[in-house]
C-alpha cells in the first residue's frame, strides 16, 4: 500500500540522490539551456524532505503538501510540473489513508494529462512526460512495490534511451532540433535518474 | 568563477535587500520576500502593470518598478521564474481596482506561474490579461514569432505599458497597445563569455578563444551561429542585418534602439557598436528616437550585447516619450 509514510520515504531517498545528481543535472542542462536543473530540483526535492508526513493519515493531504512544498521553492517549468503532477495525485487520493500499488498507474496517467494541460507541451516532444507516459503505461497491473520498482526503472530508461536520438519539439532546445539529437532532455534524465533512486 | 556573495542560497534575498536599502521608492513585499512594488503603494483606478522573472538579470526584471513603469514585479531565483504565490502577491500590489496587465517574457515556467495565480485571483474578483514579451529573434522564426522568447526588447513594452497606465487609459486598451508595442520589437544577442549559475560548478557554456556564439538567449541557451570573432562594426553589421531583415508588416521611418551590455562589456565598447548602428540606420533612412545605452538587462558577469530595434509609430513614439522614473531608467519630457 501507498501511505504518507511511503511518499515520506520516497523523498528522503530522493533527497540523498540529489547529492550525487545536483551536478550531473546542471551539466546536462547546460548542454541547451541554462543550467539550474540540477539546482531547482535539488532546492524542490529538500522543501520536500523537510516535510513531516508522518502524523499525516490522509494520502491527498500528505500529496497536496508535497505540491505546496515544490510551488514555494521554484518557479521553473520543471518544478511547477511537478507541482502539479502532485496536485492531480493529491485530487486522486483525498479523503482516504492508503492507495493500493494498482492505483499508481492510471494515477501517473492522470498526472502526466494535468502536465500535457498546464504546460502546453505534447507527448512525443522529448520532455519529461515522454518518461512519465512511459512509467504510467509500463505499470499497468502491477500489484507489488518491487514490480513497480523495477518496471518503472525500465520504462523510464527505455524511454530515455528512445529519444535520445530523437529531435527535441519544444522550448528553447527546439531551435537546435539537430543538436538536440544524441542528447537527453535534462528533465527526462532526472525523471529517469530518480526513478532509479526510489527503485533502488 | 570569482564572485561577491556569502552564500549561493542567499544571492536572491541578499541582492534585493541591497536594492531596496538603496532605492527607498521601492519596497520588498508577498509572503515570501520576492515582490517588488512601488512603496507609494498602487493608484486607485488605475491599471496595474506588473511583471517577473527568474533573477541574474538586474536591472531586469524588478528594477524597473517605478512610476511610468512596472507597478510590482515577482522574483524568482536564478534563471528560474517566480513561484506561483509571488506571482499573486505581486498582481495584488500591483491591483488599484482597474486590472493589472501581466507583461512577462514568453518562458515555460513564467507562464504557468503567472496563468495558476491569475485563475487563483478570478475568485477575489481581480481581472488580469497577459502580454508575453516575444522580442528574441534568434529563438523562433518569424512564421512562428508568437513562439519567441522575451529578452531585452521587453523594457520597451515596459515603458508603453507604464505610461498608458498612467494616462488613465482602461485594462482592454493598455493590453491592446502593449501587445502592438510587443510585436513592433526585434532583439538579437551576441555573447563573448559566459556566466556562471552562484553554487553551479562550472559556467553555463564554453567559448573558445577568439570565438562568439550569436542568437545567444539572455540564460545562456545556445546562440544560431558560432562564429570567428570579429571586429566591432563587421559585428553590428551582422546582428543589424538579422534585425532589419525581419520587420513588422508597417514599420515606419523612426525607431528606438537599445544597445544593451550583457553584464560584463563595458559601456565603451556598446558606444562603438552604436556609433556604426547610427551610421547604418541613417544609410537606411531610419531616424531614431531616444536611443538607449547600457546594462540594461544582464545575464550577471556575461560578456556580449544586444542590438534592439522598437519601431515607432506615432501613439508608440509619443507614448515612449511620457515620463518615466526609476532607479535604472528615467525619462522626462
Amino acid at each position: 500500500m501507498i501511505t504518507p509514510q511511503t511518499l515520506q520515504d520516497a523523498t528522503a531517498r530522493a533527497h540523498d540522490a540529489m547529492a550525487v545528481l545536483e551536478q550531473e543535472l546542471n551539466q546536462a542542462d547546460a548542454v541547451l539551456g541554462d543550467g539550474d536543473t540540477g539546482g531547482m530540483l535539488a532546492r524542490v526535492i529538500g522543501g520536500m524532505a523537510a516535510l513531516d508526513l508522518s502524523q499525516e493519515d490522509d494520502l491527498g493531504a500528505a500529496f497536496a503538501a508535497l505540491a505546496r512544498a515544490a510551488l514555494a521553492n521554484t518557479g521553473s517549468s520543471l518544478g511547477t510540473l511537478m507541482a502539479t503532477a502532485l496536485t492531480s495525485m493529491a485530487k486522486a487520493t483525498k479523503g482516504t489513508p492508503s492507495a493500493e500499488w494498482s492505483d499508481l498507474s492510471p494515477m501517473l496517467a492522470d498526472a502526466r494529462d494535468a502536465m500535457l494541460k498546464r504546460g502546453g507541451a505534447s507527448l512525443g516532444d522529448k520532455t519529461v512526460l515522454d518518461g512519465l507516459d512511459a512509467v504510467a503505461t509500463a505499470l499497468n497491473g502491477v500489484e507489488t512495490p518491487a514490480a513497480a520498482g523495477a518496471q518503472a526503472r525500465a520504462a523510464a530508461d527505455q524511454a530515455l534511451a528512445t529519444f535520445r536520438d530523437l529531435p527535441c519539439k519544444v522550448g528553447r532546445a527546439r531551435m537546435f532540433a539537430d543538436k538536440s539529437i544524441g542528447i537527453d532532455d535534462p528533465g527526462m534524465l532526472a525523471f529517469a535518474k530518480l526513478v532509479a533512486a526510489l527503485a533502488a | 568563477m570569482k564572485k561577491l556573495i556569502n552564500r549561493p542560497g542567499d544571492y536572491v534575498d541578499q541582492a534585493l535587500d541591497g536594492l531596496v536599502a538603496a532605492h527607498p521608492a521601492m519596497i520588498r513585499t508577498g509572503t515570501a520576500g520576492r515582490v517588488i512594488a512601488r512603496a507609494e503603494g498602487a493608484r486607485k483606478g488605475k491599471v496595474g502593470v506588473v511583471s517577473g522573472g527568474g533573477f541574474g538579470h538586474l536591472p531586469l526584471f524588478c528594477g524597473y518598478v517605478g512610476q511610468g513603469l512596472l507597478d510590482a514585479c515577482s522574483v524568482g531565483n536564478v534563471f528560474e521564474g517566480p513561484n506561483v504565490q509571488s506571482c499573486i502577491d505581486a498582481i495584488k500590489a500591483a491591483d488599484g481596482g482597474a486590472g493589472v496587465l501581466k507583461l512577462f517574457g514568453n518562458y515555460g515556467g513564467d507562464r504557468m506561474n503567472f496563468e495558476m495565480a491569475s485563475e487563483m485571483l478570478d475568485f477575489e474578483g481581480i481581472e488580469t490579461t497577459t502580454v508575453l514579451g516575444t522580442d528574441d529573434i534568434a529563438s523562433a522564426a518569424p512564421e512562428e514569432a508568437q513562439k519567441r522568447r522575451g529578452v531585452a526588447g521587453i523594457l520597451y513594452a515596459y515603458k508603453i505599458a507604464g505610461a498608458i497606465a498612467e494616462r488613465g487609459a482602461a485594462l482592454a486598451e493598455v493590453t491592446e497597445v502593449t501587445a502592438r508595442a510587443n510585436a513592433r520589437v526585434r532583439t538579437i544577442g551576441v555573447a563573448l563569455a559566459p556566466c556562471q549559475v552562484p553554487g553551479a560548478e562550472r559556467p553555463t557554456f564554453t567559448l573558445p578563444e577568439g570565438e562568439i556564439e550569436l542568437g545567444m538567449g539572455i540564460h545562456g541557451e545556445p546562440g544560431i551561429w558560432r562564429t570567428q570573432m570579429m571586429p566591432a562594426d563587421q559585428l553590428a553589421d551582422e546582428m543589424l542585418n538579422r534585425l532589419l531583415a525581419d520587420l513588422p508588416a508597417d514599420a515606419g521611418g523612426k525607431v528606438s534602439v537599445l544597445v544593451n551590455s550583457l553584464g560584463a562589456t563595458p559601456v565603451e565598447e556598446l558606444f562603438i557598436l552604436y556609433r556604426r548602428v547610427r551610421e547604418r540606420l541613417d544609410q537606411e533612412g531610419l531616424q531614431i528616437v531616444q536611443p538607449m545605452i547600457g546594462p540594461y538587462v544582464t545575464s550577471m558577469e556575461m560578456a556580449g550585447a544586444s542590438i534592439s530595434l522598437f519601431h515607432l509609430d506615432e501613439q508608440l513614439e509619443d507614448l515612449l516619450r511620457d515620463p518615466a522614473d526609476c532607479p535604472f531608467w528615467s525619462v522626462r519630457r
